[in-house]
């Protein structure tokens, strides 16, 4: 469904903003859902989730990359392959991290399934058809602090 | 675009995000326990597998989630576990390198499974949980890789 010789990048956006999160859908039906740090990079990484210091209680918070699709107007290309031509499809493919600075493994889907959905205050029951665009990045980034971290970070 | 109803079927629409980070402006994303990502090259797989994501939100449709009033309400949700298996792949993309946007690695296009539960509390008022079956799964696109970018292409 991404192929970028059949399907241009608007209708792409189009369906990728329709459909997409993690989580969407109606019963029975398809619809619903620079820095520059220089020495700085032989800092050793850290790993967030071995933080025990007091300064380290919070997360560090990673950069998003430059580039803006617009619409929606978000730091993110859509999904598809990372040669995708520029000139034809410049928001669709090429990074898929969401975050800058980084290092490390990527995984990327762009998925459609189902499964039943539960409402927890009538006890209502149905199948849901849903759509998803995931992604993690995990490995080493430069966070706002400047500083390497060891993290992982998701796309949902 | 889908009409933003969260009541446009039996169950209403559910549609689950992390929200867009205050100040550092990363879409969507949510810190996930290092290694909860992994990839085997020689293998031609990778996996993801969180349990409990608590930073997400039930913000019903998406263009709900980019409105900045969340008109038709925004309420505190949970990952419950979430698997992702890539395998089978169909194209690799090695040593690949792009100057504009900084960013090179290697890249596999493949296709992928997913398992998922999520669950908008019953104290909400919008009582929600929803499991997949893996199964149903179609994959539009997929890939996994290793990649640099930015500071570090």
């Amino acid at each position: 469904m991404n192929d970028e010789k059949s399907i241009s990048w608007k209708k792409l956006q189009e369906k990728w903003l329709t459909r997409r999160s993690l989580i969407r859908g109606a019963a029975g039906t398809a619809a619903g859902a620079g820095l520059l740090l220089g020495s700085g990079l032989r800092l050793p990484a850290r790993a967030d989730d071995d933080d025990k210091g007091e300064r380290r209680k919070c997360k560090s918070v990673p950069r998003p990359i430059p580039h803006i699709s617009t619409p929606p107007g978000g730091h993110f290309f859509f999904p598809g392959p990372v040669d995708a031509d520029p000139t034809t499809s410049p928001n669709t493919g090429h990074d898929p991290s969401i975050i800058t600075d980084f290092k490390g493994a990527i995984g990327q889907v762009d998925l459609i399934f189902s499964g039943t959905g539960t409402d927890l205050n009538t006890g209502a029951s149905a199948t849901y058809d849903f759509h998803t665009d995931m992604r993690f990045m995990d490995g080493v980034f430069v966070g706002l602090d400047n500083e390497q971290h060891r993290g992982a970070i998701g796309f949902i | 675009m889908t009409p933003a109803t969260p009541h446009g079927s039996p169950l209403g629409f559910h549609s689950y995000d992390p929200g867009i980070g205050a100040g550092s402006l990363v879409l969507w994303g949510s810190p996930y326990p290092v290694g909860s990502g992994r990839v085997d090259i020689d293998g031609g797989t990778a996996e993801l597998l969180v349990h409990n994501v608590c930073s997400v939100f039930d913000v019903f449709t998406v263009p709900n989630s980019f409105d900045p009033n969340h008109a038709l309400g925004i309420f505190s949700a949970i990952i419950n576990s979430m698997k992702i298996e890539w395998s089978g792949v169909t194209r690799s993309v090695i040593g690949f390198s792009n100057a504009t946007n900084k960013f090179r690695g290697d890249f596999y296009e493949c296709s992928a499974t997913i398992a998922v539960s999520a669950t908008t509390p019953k104290d909400t008022g919008q009582g929600f949980h929803f499991e997949s079956d893996p199964a149903t799964t179609h994959t539009n696109f997929a890939q996994f890789g290793k990649e640099h970018n930015g500071v570090f292409f």
